[in-house]
């Protein structure tokens, strides 16, 4: 593509002439190697959130199916959807289960990364299969966590009355005030093998003399991970954390297949909310209303923290 | 953070590595013990999921038997489908990696955060986008098709994390290959790609993963049994009469050999610490 | 059988993350299919995807369109994705020549024009059980024909009733007492399904409608005495609170392994109950609200559509399979072989003394109520607001007439 040889014969272009070709040359390289990541993102990406976006503002219903009529509806999608009484609980769910996801996947991931920098026999194997959560398909995991956590017959309500923690059966996913914790939990257990990964990378790639300096200099292992691991670590601590957030906030499939959102929209999120609305009620103008707001908060929620973290990166 | 950090014990200190080794297989124990379950399950004759007992102590392989006959067609598309998405996601992410790390571009900001925007679509989303324009192109029902649709979580990671790896390798690497007479491609892929192995391997096995785990492309974009990959085959055993759990589990546990190979193969060289400077 | 049964909760929700074409395609658009005359190859879309139905479909699809002259090519799909894929071939025009739907979704698919009236065919619902009548019709006209139905009874565990020395209950206070007897250690006394979707509301409406409560308004002191009934019998600890979050496939788990000894559910269940060699169970009508009352039950089951595809031949075709599904001699051979119940009133009698499990359900067609027959394809709305309602009054949220108040007002 940019390998260009003269044909035989041909004239020598003088020394500007070439110069100016062989930029041209590397330009349009660039272009070409860019161009199918561009188209790809541009079909794959940029069309249906156009759809969407212009599917939030017309009344879309089943009949639109058939009949192709979807009236514009401007704005009324977008007030329907927060002014409805599940909005405010269910926004502050998907407030609580990000935050607690993240923060359960980043300290346990961390944690394992940690453990696993040092050199024991079948390290590496037990890092491997430590990946296998991430390997099950959601739908059979869903249905093994919902036996798991049932309340009667359950296995861990099973453990946890053998040794006397909780002889009272809790009801993992039927109750209101546990629901909510159920569902973070099981999104951590999914969430950690991801954090493992990069993290353990992000630590492998810290020369080990800083270390060895930092013993040398009489540092515990706590000031080690204060003043070395932590500060060089940043960078990867930043993209597990961004990308985390992104990943967590539309969650859908854990939260539909443990609760459905329920009980009693205890476990209700925004990304729920809008598949019901969409596919159960099949208001599809609302879900993808809904489904703007959330890409919004999404948005926000990364352009603060690019900013931040630029800034702190500046000074 | 209780576990001190320490890369490698010094010696003199009274806790011999395979203690090690024993905390580390206790917290697999804890962490894997969903994935004993479905073990459990998937050996136990009755299929029921109500007081399953803590041991298969009556083993049964009828779910082993059933899957192998009834599945193993998807579990070929769907490994089709993964090695598929893993190459084209490779094809298309890490030239434009390439270009993206070691050029000064004016629009390659805009690109960055374009890519980092996309990875806060839900999924249903582009779905439902993609059922249409899939009719239209005739798509449905075919490899390539879930090819495409499967790469779009794998390509917007693979440029990050490549592209995050290749900053770091010396401009002045590939002007010496540029003055040898090498054209763009060559420099890129007889320098460029050999020294980012670890990158393109790290980036392959997410790509793998994303498109092994998928269920909702498969879901929207086939209609007919011919291309079923197998998390798609895992649902229609959860039907309207017989609910066979133990055939779901055997499913589930087949389905994952091929993946857990792949992983502790590929673990050596994963270099994710690259997605350093992934987002910035 | 009916939306909610077809699956667990885990999968059906999963699965219905589904793609539905959202574009806009402009209106008409025909099947240009060329084969007029001859043999017609009908497409046919129907959800038994597992066995045994799928066979059982098969084979009477098979027959009866041979004696239309024509041959069957069909899918059946995991009922759950049944309905996206619907709205996916009305938008795509490649709609099938057949359609089965599940009953309460015909009204919705109807209004949006998708489907052919059968009175431009001659066909008529003339014997039908009222309700499921009404499920098939949108405004005045006849859009299906549903060979047979089912609802949901009372299953109670012989052994256990027996030794405990409990009859099955007939009114809803001998249902309380008799779920507190039963009730014993890792042993429920009663087991029902009150999920967060339409499976749930399925299993709230027989207890709703004998009471005379309505689905138009549930906040009704009616409605809030059946939804006291749910309450009190899980407050008094007779039926599991994991029923939340029940399937009615969870549930029939529950009764097959001794954990309730009795349970709501429909003659779907008989196969896998009946595999259970050690099990012994017998089927009630639902208890009533008191002595002598009626008892209102849902219906459930699919009905047979014939969808707009411009084809004419093809349709009257698939017209003539639809009557023939529906035929006398149909019904009672699909009845038999899916463990469910003849629509034709007439079939009832003899059909419930030849089969005498399905004695307990079948006593109930001739009142039950099809769950679209008063809203049409408002009923989601409505079927939202019940499920909302019980699962706010089972987690101890608000009372009940608080709860259907606050669900009716949305």
């Amino acid at each position: 593509m940019a390998e260009y040889e003269p044909p035989p014969g041909s004239v020598p272009p003088d020394r500007v002439g070439r110069w100016q070709s062989r930029r041209g040359q590397d330009r349009l390289a660039q272009l070409l190697f860019l161009a199918p990541a561009v188209i790809y993102m541009l079909a794959f990406f940029g069309y249906p959130v156009v759809k969407n976006f212009l599917m939030a503002l017309q009344t879309y219903s089943t009949s639109t199916f058939y009949t192709g009529e979807a009236p514009w509806a401007g704005l009324a999608n977008y007030r329907a959807v927060i002014t409805s009484s599940v909005f405010s609980k269910a926004l502050l769910n998907t407030v609580l289960f990000t935050a607690g996801s993240i923060l359960g996947q980043f300290v346990i991931g961390l944690g394992l990364a940690v453990f696993f920098r040092r050199r024991f026999p079948l390290n590496g194997l037990l890092r491997s299969l430590l990946l296998i959560p991430w390997l099950i398909p959601l739908i059979v995991s869903g249905a093994v966590w919902r036996w798991i956590l049932d309340k009667d017959n359950g296995a861990l309500n099973r453990f946890l009355a053998a040794i006397h923690l909780a002889p009272g059966h809790p009801g993992w996913l039927t109750s209101t005030s546990l629901a909510l914790l159920a569902v973070i939990m099981v999104n951590i257990w999914i969430g950690i093998p991801f954090n493992l990964t990069i993290l353990y990378g992000g630590l492998q790639d810290i020369p080990e003399d800083l270390y060895e300096a930092a013993t040398l200099d009489g540092a515990s292992g706590r000031q080690r991970f204060r003043y070395v691991t932590w500060p060089l670590l940043r960078p990867v601590v930043s993209v597990v954390l961004v990308l985390g957030v992104v990943y967590t906030i539309k969650v859908l499939d854990v939260i539909l297949g443990l609760t459905n959102g329920g009980p009693a929209n205890a476990s209700q999120t925004i990304a729920t909310q809008s598949y019901h609305l969409s596919f159960v009620q099949f208001d599809f103008g609302q879900g993808a209303a809904l489904g703007n707001i959330l890409i919004a908060i999404s948005l926000v929620f990364a352009v603060i923290y690019l900013r931040a973290n630029r800034r702190a990166v500046d000074e | 953070m209780a576990i001190p950090v320490t890369p490698g014990r010094r010696p003199g200190r009274a806790w011999p590595r395979w203690a090690d080794t024993a905390v580390g297989v206790g917290i697999l124990a804890v962490l894997l013990f969903p994935i004993y379950w479905m073990i459990n399950v998937s050996l136990q004759p009755g299929g029921s999921a109500v007081g399953t007992p803590w041991l298969p102590v009556h083993l049964s392989f009828h779910g082993y038997s059933t899957a192998l006959s009834q599945q193993g067609r998807n579990l070929l598309t769907s490994l089709v489908v993964a090695l598929g998405s893993v190459a084209f996601c490779l094809v298309i992410a890490t030239p434009a990696a390439y270009v993206l790390a070691q050029f000064r571009l004016r629009f390659a900001g805009a690109i960055l955060f374009g890519v980092l925007i996309s990875q806060m679509i839900p999924g249903i989303v582009i779905a439902n986008a993609l059922y249409t324009a899939y009719t239209d192109a005739g798509l449905l029902n075919s490899v390539p098709g879930l090819i495409l649709a499967d790469s779009t979580a794998g390509i917007p990671f693979a440029i990050l994390i490549v592209r995050a790896f290749m900053t770091s390798i010396p401009q002045s690497v590939i002007e010496a290959g540029r003055v040898d007479g090498a054209g763009h491609l060559r420099t890129f892929v007889s320098i460029v790609l050999p020294m980012s192995r670890n990158a393109l391997i790290t980036a392959a096995l997410f790509s793998f993963l994303f498109a092994w785990a998928d269920f909702l492309f498969a879901l929207t974009l086939t209609t007919t049994a011919d291309v079923r990959p197998v998390t798609l085959g895992l649902y229609t055993y959860i039907g309207t009469y017989v609910s066979d759990w133990s055939s779901v589990m055997a499913t589930a546990v087949l389905a994952s050999i091929p993946a857990i190979v792949l992983l502790v193969v590929a673990q050596r060289y994963v270099a994710a610490g690259t997605t350093a400077g992934a987002v910035k | 059988m009916f939306r909610s049964t077809r699956s667990r909760k885990a999968p059906a929700a999963l699965a219905s993350i589904l793609a539905i074409p959202l574009t806009l395609t402009a209106c008409g658009g025909s099947d240009s299919g060329s084969d007029s005359g001859g043999t017609a190859t009908l497409r046919v879309l129907d959800y038994y995807s597992n066995e045994p139905g799928r066979t059982v479909w098969q084979k009477a699809l098979e027959a009866c369109a041979s004696q239309a002259g024509a041959t069957i090519s069909r899918e059946a799909v995991p009922g759950a994705t049944l309905i996206q894929k619907v709205l996916q071939q009305a938008s795509s025009k490649t709609l099938p020549d057949l359609l089965m739907l599940d009953n309460p979704d015909l009204q919705q698919i109807a209004q949006t024009g998708a489907l052919t009236p059968l009175d431009t065919f001659g066909l008529k619902a003339d014997g039908f059980a009222k309700g499921v009548v009404d499920a098939s019709t949108y405004q005045g006209k006849l859009y299906g024909l549903q060979p047979v139905t089912n609802t949901i009874g009372l299953f109670y565990n012989t052994d256990i009733l027996t030794k405990a020395g409990v009859t099955p209950p007939t009114t809803w206070e001998e249902l309380k007492t008799a779920a507190r007897k039963l009730t014993s250690g890792s042993q429920y006394g009663l087991a029902f399904s009150a999920p967060a979707n339409y499976e749930g509301t399925w299993q709230f409406l027989p207890f709703m409608w004998s009471n005379g409560g309505d689905e138009k308004n549930i906040a009704t002191p009616e409605t809030a005495q059946a939804l006291q009934l749910w309450v009190d019998l899980m407050k008094a600890g007779s039926v599991s609170k994991s029923a939340l979050n029940w399937t009615q496939a969870d549930v029939n788990d529950q009764f097959r392994a001794g954990k309730a000894a009795m349970m709501v559910n429909g003659p779907w269940q008989f196969p896998v109950l009946d595999a259970d060699k050690a099990l012994h169970y017998a089927v009630v009508k639902i208890p009533a609200p008191a002595a002598g009352r009626p008892i209102v039950a849902p219906l459930g089951g699919e009905t047979w559509t014939v969808p707009q595809t411009g084809n004419k031949d093809k349709q009257a075709k698939a017209a003539k399979v639809v009557a023939c599904l529906n035929s006398d001699e149909s019904q009672v051979n699909l009845a038999k072989q899916n463990q469910t119940i003849p629509t034709r009133t007439a079939l009832l009698a003899s059909f419930s003394s030849a089969n005498p499990n399905v004695k307990g359900f079948a006593d109930q067609i001739p009142t039950a109520r099809s769950r679209t027959g008063e809203l049409g394809a408002d009923w989601p709305k409505a079927a939202t607001k019940i499920y909302t309602a019980f699962q706010s009054a089972l987690t101890g949220q608000a009372d009940p007439a608080k709860a259907l108040e606050q669900a009716q007002n949305g």
